[in-house]
């Protein structure tokens, strides 16, 4: 665990005289960028790794929080950093509304449910007049790349730490993790499982909004296709996926690799973005038959033997038996 | 006032569209215990094939349609292994892991989509369209187009052929028992794995055929997946996961949602207002209007 | 007589039609163990889940230390002090066996490090100690019963229900489990106890209820109910065919 923070400190140290050594901007804007994508992706790994819950509409925060921000700026002639924590409280509340209803239902209402959410937040978009419909909002200028550099930092190290503190030290995380393998059976230990779903939900969203509110006032210009577009959750949960669900690390290298990979993919065949897809999509699936702990689950596997089954590696199941058979382990 | 008769048949035809799609997904619901992600994906690549078969073959499209289920029905039934082999997975957690894959799919279908098909809308042309019968009485009249009311019958023709297999073949009564206990099923002697890509490949052609009437009726687009599951997804909450015989009703109501916001208010907020019946349901009575899902 | 830790009055549990617990009343003193039985299907099981709130009674009231807990959720019966153990087993799978203790632990020790602690002693006193940084997942079905019992323990209940926790050992485990269980007694803890064997009931129950069919046909002291020829022609005659 010392080992671990000194990695951290070191990791964050480094990380922060990145802007002293690179001047050029396009290549800032990416590493920031790849701090987005890691906010998005262990935020979002937070309900699909330690509560067992697919949230196919995280992208739906981040926008919620994007137009939020762009919205108190521009109407409301809000300063910028007084709007955050709005677009974090939204993103919040929003969370606690959708959640309430179907956190309580089975996992497959609440992917259905999600997704639902997400699309008709895209609808309100385009249609509400206070959020410029399909013409988007144009934000003010503020052209300093190694500002925006240092916030999104600062909020992905701040939510991984969060996220440290409260999944992996704190109680918290084993609650969630001890509901996500039996439901039932933690609420005989004490445990209030629609409550510490709704809680975990929260927790993922709440950066997420936080996030969306900074990525409006950088990019200076949102529109339902960009802020709000499904590839956002896609993204986000191929990184978490194919780093390795349950673990705080996996999507934080997932998210590495991908970005890195769609980088390298956007700069020499832009005219082929569609074929991204393709490959997100089939790179996902393709993860899931073989790698199903991700690389870093399966890293970590290799690593501690038969101890990783329970290392917090998560998600695995009784040799044998899954939850599909409907049948408890009994043998 | 004067529209309404309009809009109520408006919500019968479009409603008849859902319902082969819902129990299609609902029949592969009730044996894999899985959500696929990916049905408005086969129902976009369906509608394709359905206006690339046309234009080739210079065919009426309608009379395409077993030529596309077919094709759809062996692709579903060589990929249900796929499906199978990730739910009975040793590793993680397979049932979270199924949504994932067939998500996944869903991703890949649409860029593939995107890529052969382009960003743009079709419509695939049949003769039928341009036909309507008009009916007159007072002040009120109703049109009905004759390539809605083909869809309806289609509908109603798909699904009570699937209702007789169900309760009338050995296939049916396999699929049932899959249904209800997969154990005891086993102990039968009916293999899931076979049942199982059976159910999978007849619920892919039926998507990808729907998809073709949809072309028909409306325009069809490579972006067109998400919408169709999520309207697949709220006739199936709305019904009761599982529950087939409350998929009519389900159906019809997100028809008639669909016919009033195209007559009465903006189209725009359709989604909306199927997101927010979902989630009142969700919250009311999560097994479905009749109580009767799982 | 002072009050009772637990009291079911006249409660009935139906599904659709079916009368799984009908009319069943008992009591449970403090530091008494109460032995359940009656075949299979009987109602144990669902008495079990009314009491801990898994089931809200069709009617019928449940009384906890005085106070009426009837319909509350599991999660607040927990808290307050009723323990219990399924019969199905319900291991974290994929947390280690300190994990699964620990998470009950934290009931009453809201922090990690005390939560912790008190698991590794539970776990010390069940003899499960030796395999605490193993996966719940790779004990077989005597570590899981075991297990089982340790995350009830670790909520210090005052109450603990134990379904069939002795079932499916082998002899010498069947004995340790007993020894356990009068050991928690001894402690003060007051146990209402379901097991087929009855052998293990009547040694160590102070007091027996028998269902038949979801009625209560028995109640009292186990050598009064070996006795009773209602009992004997449905459960006890049973057994000795
Ligand atoms: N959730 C349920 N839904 C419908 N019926 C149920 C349910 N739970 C139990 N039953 C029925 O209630 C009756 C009592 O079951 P219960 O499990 O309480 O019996 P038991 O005495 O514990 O039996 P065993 O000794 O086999 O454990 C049985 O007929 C059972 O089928
Ligand atoms: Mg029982």
């Amino acid at each position: 665990m010392r080992r671990g923070i000194l990695a951290f400190g070191l990791f964050v140290g480094v990380m922060a005289l990145v802007p002293a050594f690179v001047q050029n901007a396009f290549v800032l804007r990416i590493v920031t960028e790849l701090f987005m994508w890691i906010v998005l992706a262990i935020t979002w790994d937070v309900m699909a790794g330690y509560a067992g819950y697919l949230n196919f509409g995280h992208g739906a925060f981040f926008g919620a929080g994007a137009y939020v921000t762009a919205i108190l700026m521009m109407r409301y002639g809000w300063p910028f950093f007084v709007t955050l924590p709005v677009a974090g409280l939204f993103a919040g509340v929003a969370a606690f509304l959708a959640g309430i209803p179907t956190l309580r239902l089975k996992g497959a209402y609440f992917a259905i449910a999600t997704w639902a959410l997400a699309l008709a937040v895209q609808q309100l978009a385009l249609v509400l007049d206070i959020t410029g419909g399909p013409d988007g909002m144009r934000l003010p200028p503020f052209l300093d790349p190694v500002f925006f550099f240092y916030l999104i930092l600062a909020v992905a190290v701040a939510t991984f730490l969060l996220l440290w503190v409260l999944l992996e030290w704190a109680p918290f995380g084993l609650k969630l993790k001890s509901i996500r393998e039996d439901e039932s059976g933690a609420m005989a230990l004490g445990l209030n499982p629609a409550r510490i779903k709704v809680q975990a939900f929260i927790l993922s969203a709440v950066p997420a909004g936080v996030l969306g509110g900074i990525y409006a006032f950088w990019i200076t210009f949102i529109d339902p296709a960009s802020v709000l577009a499904d590839i956002i959750t896609d993204q986000a949960m191929v990184m978490a996926v194919f780093g390795g669900l349950g673990t705080l690390l996996g999507p934080v290298i997932g998210a590495i690799i991908v970005f890195s990979f769609k980088t390298i993919f956007w700069a020499y065949l832009s005219d082929y973005q569609v074929l991204y897809l393709i490959i997100l999509g089939g790179g996902i699936a393709l993860t899931v038959v073989f790698l199903p702990n991700g690389i870093w689950g399966t890293i970590i596997g290799h690593i501690q033997g038969r101890n990783a089954l329970h290392k917090g590696m998560s998600l695995n199941m009784p040799p044998g038996r899954s939850p599909v058979q409907g049948a408890d382990v009994n043998d | 006032m004067l529209l309404l008769p309009q809009a109520l048949v408006d919500g019968l035809l479009i409603g008849g569209i859902y319902i082969t799609i819902a129990i299609g997904f609902s029949l592969a619901y009730g044996v894999m215990h899985i959500i696929d992600f990916a049905v408005g994906e086969w129902i976009m690549l369906g509608a394709f094939l359905g206006l690339y078969l046309s234009q080739w073959t210079q065919m009426e499209p309608l009379l395409l349609l077993p030529v596309v289920f077919i094709v759809f029905g062996v692709l579903g039934y060589l990929f249900q292994p796929v499906i199978y082999r990730v739910l009975s997975g040793k590793k993680g957690n397979p049932l979270l892991m199924a949504l994932v894959f067939t998500f996944g799919l869903a991703i890949a279908f649409k860029g593939l989509g995107l890529t052969v098909f382009g960003f743009f809308s079709r419509s695939i042309p049949s003769a039928m369209a341009a036909n309507s019968f008009t009916f007159v009485k007072g002040d009120f009249f109703v049109t009905i187009p004759v390539i809605r009311l083909i869809g309806l019958v289609y509908a109603i023709g798909v699904t009570l052929v699937l209702s007789w297999i169900l309760k009338r073949t050995d296939f049916g009564l396999a699929i049932q028992a899959l249904a209800q206990n997969k154990e005891a099923a086993g102990l039968m002697g009916i293999s899931a794995k076979k049942t199982n890509s059976w159910v999978y490949g007849i619920y892919v052609g039926i998507s990808a055929m729907s998809g073709v009437l949809i072309g028909c009726m409306f325009s069809i687009s490579a972006q067109m997946g998400s919408k169709y599951t999520v309207l697949s997804f709220f006739v199936v909450v709305l019904a009761g996961m599982g529950f087939l015989a409350g998929v009519p009703w389900a159906a019809f109501l997100l028809g008639m949602v669909q016919s009033f916001f195209l007559i009465y208010f903006d189209p725009g907020y359709t989604l909306l207002a199927v997101f927010i019946i979902l989630y009142t349901v969700l919250l009311i009575s999560p097994k479905g209007l009749f109580g009767k899902g799982v | 007589m002072t009050e009772p830790i637990l009291r079911v009055d006249g409660i009935v549990k139906t599904f659709g039609g079916l009368h799984a617990v009908n009319d069943v009343s008992f009591d449970v003193g403090k530091g008494m163990i109460v032995g359940l039985i009656g075949p299979n299907g009987a109602g144990k099981t669902t008495i079990f889940n009314v009491i801990s709130g898994y089931y809200a009674p069709t009617r019928g009231k449940v009384f906890f230390k005085g106070s009426d807990i009837s319909g509350l959720p599991p999660y607040k019966l927990a808290k307050m002090g009723i323990g219990r153990t399924f019969q199905v087993v319900k291991p974290f799978p994929g947390l280690s066996v300190l994990e699964n203790v620990m998470v009950a632990a934290l009931c009453k020790h809201p922090r990690k490090h005390d939560a912790r602690q008190h698991a590794w002693e539970i776990l010390e006193f069940t003899g499960l100690a030796s395999r605490a940084d193993d996966a719940a997942a790779s004990l077989t079905l005597p570590g899981r019963k075991r297990l089982e019992i340790s995350k009830a323990l670790a909520l210090e209940p005052e109450l603990l229900l134990l379904d069939e926790v002795v079932a499916g050992l082998n002899p010498t485990e069947a004995d340790r489990t007993i020894e356990l269980i009068l050991k928690l007694r001894d402690q003060g803890i007051s146990i209402l106890v379901v097991e087929h064997i009855m052998r293990v009931i009547m040694n160590i129950s102070d007091q027996v209820v028998v269902l038949n069919f979801g009625q209560q046909i028995a109640l009292g002291k186990p050598v009064e109910v070996a006795r009773d020829p209602v009992v004997i022609e449905a459960y006890l005659g049973e057994e000795a065919a």
